[in-house]
């Protein structure tokens, strides 16, 4: 059984090579290498998708600028549509560069063979498919809520842990722990099971059958993006309300 | 799978720095552009409503001056009508009148005749009767 | 049962128990929202946005269990 299980983890599944790293030492410390460079590549595709937006603009929008105005009209609604029209404005940065790259992200990884690029060890695949990114971002989201809630209420911000009673105080504490928690499980799963299903689909069929699965893999990382970046602004717009009652935990 | 190491904290700086440089090259001249299109918009906008309140207005004008005009020259149709028909009824009674009293003085000349004549017929009647009367007389 | 053979089990119940809670769900939400939308299908955009990204949180239950499926397969501590 056990050597089962070790031939799964090489052998069949060897294309798929869930757990390998390609591991860069700097220092003495240990880094993924196949993350940072879809990491860079996706940082680069947003910068020069910025620049030839901003390159030269008009009043009139055409091309690439177009295109930006629409991702930025889109990101906007959402943190508006999530903290309101007072707060909105200096967080749709943060929001929206989480979706971007969320989103870029998890495409890239749909999208774009990687697979044929052959790394000494592991292999290249969307940022968003290793457990560090997804962490990295679900903890930026905490510290960005409680960043806010204290910007806005000072130390008083610890009020809402016993607003209603203090009862649920275990309870709101735990809370800040499942959230990163489940934004990063929900992001990562999601992805990695993406393309677990597409590689085992590859592997059985090579051909044509796995195009819809891949199709709804687009999707599911278009609305993981979504809801990574909604589930941000509804906890940050928590935190600046100060009453938890109003955007319950989802999932 | 789950092996955290020193990608964790190097992928949230980078995330971090992701922010600041798209935040410098792509919300803020963006943001800007899509404000100032906004309110461009709503000058234009607030200009337009007023020009179509001018508009308005004058048009309400003018029609009002249309209604003025059209009242003021039925009044003068009205009024000239009104003294057509006073002149003609002027005219109508003018030559009633006229008629009557020519009538009426034909009836007088015609009795005044009739009255000769009848006084004239009855001297000659009387004449007659007389000269019948001594004819006779003579015979006898 | 050695460590290995429990481990393969425990994954496949992982994920097939997990996935029965968010069928459900996912059902009904589905259900509702067709509902809703022949009530007033001039709100349709509006009802699908919002059903597909509760659809997407729900689906978020199956992919824990399936986080722990692969934790069980491919990173069990105990092994």
């Amino acid at each position: 059984m056990l050597n089962f299980l070790d031939t799964l983890n090489i052998a069949p599944l060897a294309s798929l090579e869930v757990g390998q790293h390609f591991y860069w030492h700097i220092g003495n410390l240990k880094v993924h290498g196949q993350v940072f460079l879809t990491t860079w590549f996706v940082a680069a595709l947003l910068i020069i998708a910025s620049l030839l937006a901003t390159r030269k603009i008009q009043q009139v929008p055409k091309g690439a600028q177009n295109l930006m105005e629409y991702a930025l009209e889109f990101v906007r609604d959402l943190a508006r549509n999530q903290l309101g029209e007072k707060e909105y404005r200096p967080w749709v940065p943060f929001i929206g560069t989480l979706f971007l790259f969320i989103f870029v992200a998890n495409w890239s990884g749909a999208l774009i063979p990687w697979k044929l690029i052959k790394l000494p060890e592991g292999e290249l695949a969307a940022p968003t498919n290793d457990i560090n990114t997804t962490v990295a971002l679900a903890l930026l989201v905490s510290i960005a809520y409680f960043y806010a809630g204290f910007k806005k209420k000072g130390l008083g911000y610890f009020g809402k842990y016993v607003q209603p009673t203090p009862v649920l105080l275990p309870i709101a504490i735990l809370e800040d722990f499942t959230k990163p928690l489940s934004l990063s499980f929900r992001l990562f799963g999601n992805i990695l099971a993406d393309e677990l299903v597409v590689g085992v689909l590859v592997l059985l069929v090579p051909l044509f059958v796995p195009l819809p699965v891949m199709l709804l893999g687009l999707f599911t990382s278009a609305i993981q993006a979504l809801v990574f970046a909604t589930l941000a602004g509804a906890y940050i717009h928590e935190a600046l309300e100060g009453h938890g009652d109003e955007h319950e935990e989802h999932a | 799978m789950f092996d955290f190491d020193a990608t964790l904290p190097l992928m949230a700086v980078q995330f971090i720095l992701l922010m600041v440089i798209l935040n410098a090259i792509f919300f803020k001249p963006l943001t800007k552009v899509v404000e100032d299109r906004a309110e461009l918009i709503r000058t234009s906008q607030t200009g337009a409503k007023a020009g179509l309140e001018k508009v308005n207005a004058i048009t309400q004008q003018y029609e009002k001056e249309l209604a003025d005009s059209r009242r003021q020259y039925q009044a003068i149709i009205a009024k000239a009508q009104a003294e057509a028909q006073k002149i003609a009824d002027d005219q109508i009674a003018a030559a009633q009148a006229e008629a009557i009293a020519q009538r009426e003085q034909a009836t007088k000349a015609l009795d005044a005749e009739k009255a000769t004549a009848m006084a004239a017929l009855e001297q000659q009647v009387d004449a007659l009767s007389q000269e019948i009367l001594n004819k006779l007389l003579v015979g006898v | 049962m050695d460590v290995s053979s429990a481990s393969v089990l425990a994954a496949a119940l992982a994920i097939g128990l997990a996935a029965i809670g968010p069928g459900i769900g996912q059902g009904n939400a589905s259900g509702s929202a067709v509902e809703g939308i022949a009530r007033q299908p001039e709100a349709e955009g509006k009802i699908r946005g919002t059903l597909l990204l509760t659809l997407a949180f729900m689906e978020s239950l199956t992919i824990y269990g399936l986080v722990i499926a692969l934790v069980l397969l491919f990173a069990n501590p105990f092994r």
